[in-house]
């Protein structure tokens, strides 16, 4: 027998072993009582600190809190110097209509704290607004010491180093934080949703991701660019196109002239998704009108528009209603076909549990009516071709020959008779029984999984197969949950480490030996720490 | 700008020293033995070039000739009015935000200006834990009122509502009254609690169950749907019959309490060895652990092969699954909820003002869309901070604890370091009038290619005399090329003496000196001369040629003004000049070193400098000529 199996033995006896009774839930209160008492003596027992960060919001809170104390949100106002009160003398900045048209490129960029595109990056600029935002938000709505707990960053797997470099060393230099971990967030997302495999829609600023999970492993990440950064760009259009008294949004049209803060007030308040309408019926709240305030002047007057018009742009970016999916570049896919793809992507096993598992967060997902439109779309991609990736005349003419040997085969047997080579094949009933795809076909009776179920007959089945969406209470609230059990994360950076090499520092290997929760081992002496899903 | 010109602004010198980079420091120590080997690999051009820029800055900054721009985003962070900045009697330099350390001295409330003990704040999420509310329409304090119109008196019987008094709301929107007028915050958590645990039925959990019984890992979706869409829809009729009622008040935070109550009994369910983590600090102290090591050495693999190893274990160990239910934090998303905010969003009931805007929602629990689910927010506590020098850890400002006093113990701002600058334009000698001052220019109007004279003043609040030269790029920085001449560069400031003093010096000094003094407007700049000088400040003349706009055509000069500042860049017009200033003093040696040496001596002094940049900003410049 090898020595795992012997492990796992005893395992075995462990329920009847004497147990140590659990340790009560730490009250909320410990960071203040270590400070001063001298009884605690372990530096970690002070609450961890959690943020999430990305490129608009910031999101921060202590560990074991359902919801952050605050988010906070990046904009021109939050990078004015100091006592430059401007934003408060003539109103909130981007209100009104701006004084000339911008590129729709320009008109984010002052709103975003970074891009993916890092060679028009100042990381001296972004490390400068980090520390800001870092040092404002621990004294206006943290209010404890910076830099004396942990810090625990929730960030998207896919971070570019320099920016990943900024950050961290920003934080180690500026303030004396002992170490600071990293979690993923999407599998943070997936833990608030109480999943451990799932995949994770992440209706973002800069992109959209969706990424498979199983067993809190990312398996695959694919990515569009179609997201909210679009999205609220192609809403600036249309509210552009209404200010200047346009009726439609005229085609390469790429300037706005509408402010950034009513744009995206008109789009969280009024954006909303139409439901999945195969037969084309409109649905009945496109008759109905709403008045918004008027672009040309948002703070006294409105003007009534319909309230189809508000769905529009999330047709156009989000589904690419109108464009045939061939016209797509491969960064560039709609939601569903993203999801399709993704769950393509993922092994038979893991595609069953996913699909079953769909969470979406990200700015997006509050969209009404977004989610089930997605899902309703990527069942139909589903029906209409399975799971096969492949697709195209070519290959349709292939399968269409091979029916039609069979079929003729099978005509020649019958009645000795040719038949003619193509078409018509609709009506015959023997292709239609041949056509069935292994996919939909009634299931074999697995004997052996029939005796596991019987055996396991208390643990419950999981849903599998089917699409179904699970709500998660978001990456911050994951990293919360996870920090407070006290699980270590795998990608924790300590201080002294990182300011002997920075970055550089990390073992190369992605994944290191995984310290054996059960094998008693404390998970390994760290002597060396890696990126991990980062590297 | 905001402030009103003309302004001054002072750039801390931290600036200069970016964030150290661990991993760049690194790169570049390896660089002279492999140069710069991306270079030839793939990477694509744009990259190669936009890091030559980045170097070419690193070694400007080294060299430390790179010129102050104001316009560069950056400066916006190392920018402070004088008045903010500190200065740290140790390392003899100024200390912005950036370069010090906070320690909180005491939390309190800013309406109530009560203290909140350190041990509170937590517990009552930073939040002020007696009757301080804000609005959460307006962010207005809200006010403790009864209803009048209920009971009819005002005799302070009945329910009671928070009321704001600038837009009107009060708790009556959302249906929320009081009992008693004390203790508002405990009321109002106890009525929109929603950690209680849902009642919980069983039956949900067997539906799902039923459910995913029909499911195959592989099944096909659409398979699946037409078999056991009967199934699924009585499933979830049933679970949604039983969902709809607890899933609304199933806040963020009782899922979240829900969602951990549920991985901590899995934890503990699934592992028992010592790595527990809610027992991993404590080694082997477990009777758990001991009885693992014990096992671990009794079944080794040739004993248990010895006595009958092959024996199966009997169950496989726990494996940690999934939240199932309700109650243990799932949430599966309901097909009706979506459409039902779809209708309500365009009804009249709703509308644009019904919908909870940015701003308001930020401050909410996540869930919240509507207005009328907005609750009234605790007042935010504020901190009265102790702030140390990052790099000495000297205290530089020690604030009294109790909220109410303004006073601190320690406070050493820069003010009474380093030179007060102060500007004014000096009044244009018009042609017009001989012997009376011309008008004051408009500094929100400058014209361009027009020179303008103003007057700098630096006012020293040390004992001793400052000898300082000014320095400033002949040119502006930016697309409008100003020209600024420093009339004279170097000068003495004298120290901050009695105030008797001057009195008494001037009494001496001749007369002709005051009297040229009063008759300023006659006087004309000149080269190499000091304006005025008093007792602790000097005045010194900057001329000031501001450039012409990009766009204006210095000849028909037709196009309107709105299209210029149309196409202006933000800010471009505004006519800022960075200027250096380099001090020197002698000031007296430390007290303590000077008893550890020989007594005192007069001539024990030792000189000092502190240089830095300074924005001067002088006005906005004219687009037309």
């Amino acid at each position: 027998m090898s020595a795992p199996s012997n492990l796992r033995h005893t395992q075995t006896a462990r329920p009847s072993s004497p147990h140590t009774p659990q340790q009560a839930p730490r009250s909320g209160n410990t960071s203040f009582a270590s400070t001063t008492s001298p009884g605690s003596t372990f530096r970690n027992e002070d609450d961890a600190i959690i943020f999430e960060i990305g490129a608009r919001w910031l999101r921060a809170g202590f560990e074991g809190n359902g919801t952050p104390v605050c988010a906070v949100g990046f904009g021109p106002e939050e990078s004015r110097r100091v006592g430059d009160y401007r934003g408060w003398i003539q109103g909130a900045a981007g209100n009104g209509p701006l004084p000339k048209p911008l590129d729709a490129e320009d008109w984010v960029r002052d709103y975003e704290l970074w891009q993916p595109d890092l060679r028009k990056i100042d990381l001296g600029l972004l490390e400068d607004k980090i520390e800001r935002l870092f040092r404002e938000t621990y004294n206006n709505y943290l209010l404890t010491d910076a830099g004396s707990s942990r810090l625990v960053l929730t960030l998207p797997s896919l971070m570019p180093h320099p920016l990943l470099s900024s950050l961290l060393s920003t934080l180690f230099s500026r303030w004396r934080f002992p170490s600071i971990t990293l979690l993923p967030s999407a599998t943070m997302s997936a833990t608030a949703a109480g999943l451990r495999s799932a995949l994770v829609v992440d209706l973002g600023w800069a992109e959209t991701t969706a990424t498979g999970l199983y067993e809190y492993r990312e398996i695959t990440t694919k990515r569009s660019t179609r997201s909210m950064k679009s999205l609220q760009q192609e809403m600036g259009r249309l509210l552009s196109c209404l200010e200047t008294g346009e009726d439609h949004v005229a085609q390469g049209k790429d300037v706005i002239s509408v402010g950034f803060a009513y744009c995206e007030e008109v789009l969280t308040r009024f954006a909303w998704c139409k439901p999945f309408a195969e037969g084309g019926e409109e649905p009945v709240q496109s008759v109905r009108t709403v008045s918004i305030p008027s672009p040309r002047n948002p703070a006294q007057e409105f003007i009534d528009i319909p309230f189809s018009r508000l769905a529009e742009p999330v047709e156009t970016v989000l589904f690419a209603t109108g464009i045939p999916e061939s016209e797509l570049d491969d960064e560039e896919k709609t939601i569903p076909l993203l999801i399709y793809k993704t769950l393509l992507a993922l092994p038979p096993d893991a595609r069953g549990t996913c699909m079953s598992r769909i969470v979406f967060v990200g700015g997006g997902a509050r969209i009404p009516g977004i989610r089930k439109r997605i899902l309703h779309e990527v069942s139909a991609l589903i029906k209409t071709y399975g799971w096969s990736a492949v697709r195209g005349k070519a290959i349709e003419r292939q399968r269409q020959r091979m029916e039609d040997l069979r079929i003729s085969s099978l005509s020649i047997q019958s009645n000795g008779q040719k038949q003619k080579p193509p078409a018509g094949k609709n009506g015959e009933s023997p292709a239609e029984d041949e056509k069935i795809e292994p996919s939909q076909e009634e299931p074999e009776i697995d004997f052996v999984e029939q005796k596991l179920r019987r055996q396991n007959k208390d643990t419950p089945v999981p849903v599998q197969g089917v699409l179904r969406e699970v709500e998660s209470l978001g990456a911050w609230a994951g990293a919360s949950l996870v920090t407070s059990l006290k699980l270590r994360g795998m990608v924790e950076i300590e201080r002294e480490k990182f300011l002997q090499n920075g970055l550089a520092g990390a073992t190369r290997d992605s994944e290191p030996p995984v310290p054996d929760r059960r094998s008693g081992l404390r998970a390994g002496d760290r002597s060396s720490w890696t990126l991990a899903g980062w590297a | 700008m905001s402030r009103p010109f003309p302004y001054t602004y002072i750039s801390c010198p931290c600036a200069d020293t970016p964030v150290p980079d661990p991993a760049r420091k690194r790169r570049s120590r390896e660089s002279p033995q492999k140069p710069t080997p991306e270079r030839n690999t793939e990477t694509s051009e744009d990259q190669g070039e936009t890091k030559q820029p980045n170097e070419k800055g690193q070694d400007e900054d080294e060299d430390e000739e790179q010129t102050f721009d104001p316009r560069s985003p950056r400066s916006n962070f190392s920018l402070y009015p004088p008045e903010q900045l500190l200065y740290c009697e140790d390392c003899h330099q100024i200390k912005c935000p950036r370069c010090i350390t906070e320690e909180i001295v005491s939390w309190y409330c800013p309406n109530c200006l009560f203290e909140t003990p350190s041990s509170m704040v937590r517990s009552d999420g930073g939040r002020c834990g007696r009757n301080c509310f804000n609005c959460p329409a307006c962010t207005a304090p809200l006010a403790v009122s009864t209803i009048e119109n209920v009971t009819g008196n005002s005799s302070g019987q009945g329910p009671w509502v928070l009321s704001c008094s600038y837009c009107l709301w009060t708790t009556l929107d959302i249906g929320i009254k009081f009992d008693k007028p004390t203790n508002i915050r405990s009321q109002l958590q106890k009525m929109t609690d929603s950690t209680t645990a849902p009642t919980f039925d069983a039956r949900s959990r067997q539906g799902s169950r039923a459910f995913g019984d029909l499911k195959s890992p592989l099944s096909n979706f659409a398979s699946i749907d037409e078999q056991s869409n009967a199934g699924e829809r009585d499933a979830e009729q049933s679970s949604s019959k039983e969902d709809a009622t607890p899933t609304p008040h199933l806040g963020a935070e009782a899922r979240f309490a829900a969602l951990k109550n549920f991985y901590r009994t899995q934890i503990s369910e699934t592992s028992n060895s010592p790595n527990d983590p809610l027992s991993s600090e404590f080694g082997f102290s477990s009777p758990g652990a001991l009885n693992r090591l014990m096992s671990l050495y009794a079944s080794s693999s040739r004993l248990s092969g010895l006595y009958g190893g092959n024996k199966k274990p009997k169950s496989k160990p726990p494996v940690m699954r999934e939240a199932l239910t309700a109650s243990e934090g799932l949430r599966i998303a309901s097909e009706d909820t979506d459409t039902a905010l779809i209708e309500r969003i365009p009804s009249s009931d709703c509308g644009w003002d019904g919908v909870a805007s940015i701003t308001q929602r930020t401050e909410q629990s996540p869930d919240v869309r509507f207005v009328d689910e907005l609750l009234p927010l605790p007042v935010l506590l504020r901190t009265k901070r102790a702030k140390r020098c990052k790099s000495c850890k000297h205290i530089l400002v020690k604030p009294e604890t109790k909220p109410q006093s303004t006073r601190f113990r320690i406070r050493l701002i820069a003010l009474s370091y380093i030179p007060l600058p102060t500007l004014r334009p000096l009044a244009q000698p018009s042609a017009s009038s001989i012997s009376g001052l011309g008008p004051t220019p408009d500094l929100n109007a400058l014209s361009p290619l027009r020179p303008y004279h103003v007057l700098l003043t630096l006012k020293n609040h040390m004992f001793d005399p400052v000898r300082i030269t000014l320095a400033t790029p002949s040119v502006t920085p930016g697309s409008v090329a100003t020209k600024v001449t420093v009339l004279c560069p170097q000068f003495e400031i004298g120290a901050n003496s009695d105030v008797w003093d001057e009195a008494l010096q001037n009494a001496t000094a001749p007369l002709s000196d005051r009297i040229t003094g009063m008759r300023g407007g006659e006087k004309v700049p000149e080269a190499g001369k000091v304006w005025e000088k008093g007792r602790n400040w000097t005045t010194v003349v900057l001329e000031v040629v501001p450039g012409t706009l990009p766009g204006t055509q210095a000849e028909d000069g037709r196009a309107s003004d709105i299209d210029i500042a149309a196409s202006l860049q933000k800010d471009e017009d505004v006519l800022e000049i960075p200027v250096f200033v380099h001090m020197e003093w002698d000031a007296e040696a430390q007290l303590e070193q000077q008893n550890v040496g020989k007594a005192s001596k007069p001539d024990d002094l030792v000189a000092r400098e502190l240089a830095y940049w300074m924005v001067l900003g002088v006005g906005r410049i004219q687009a037309s000529l």
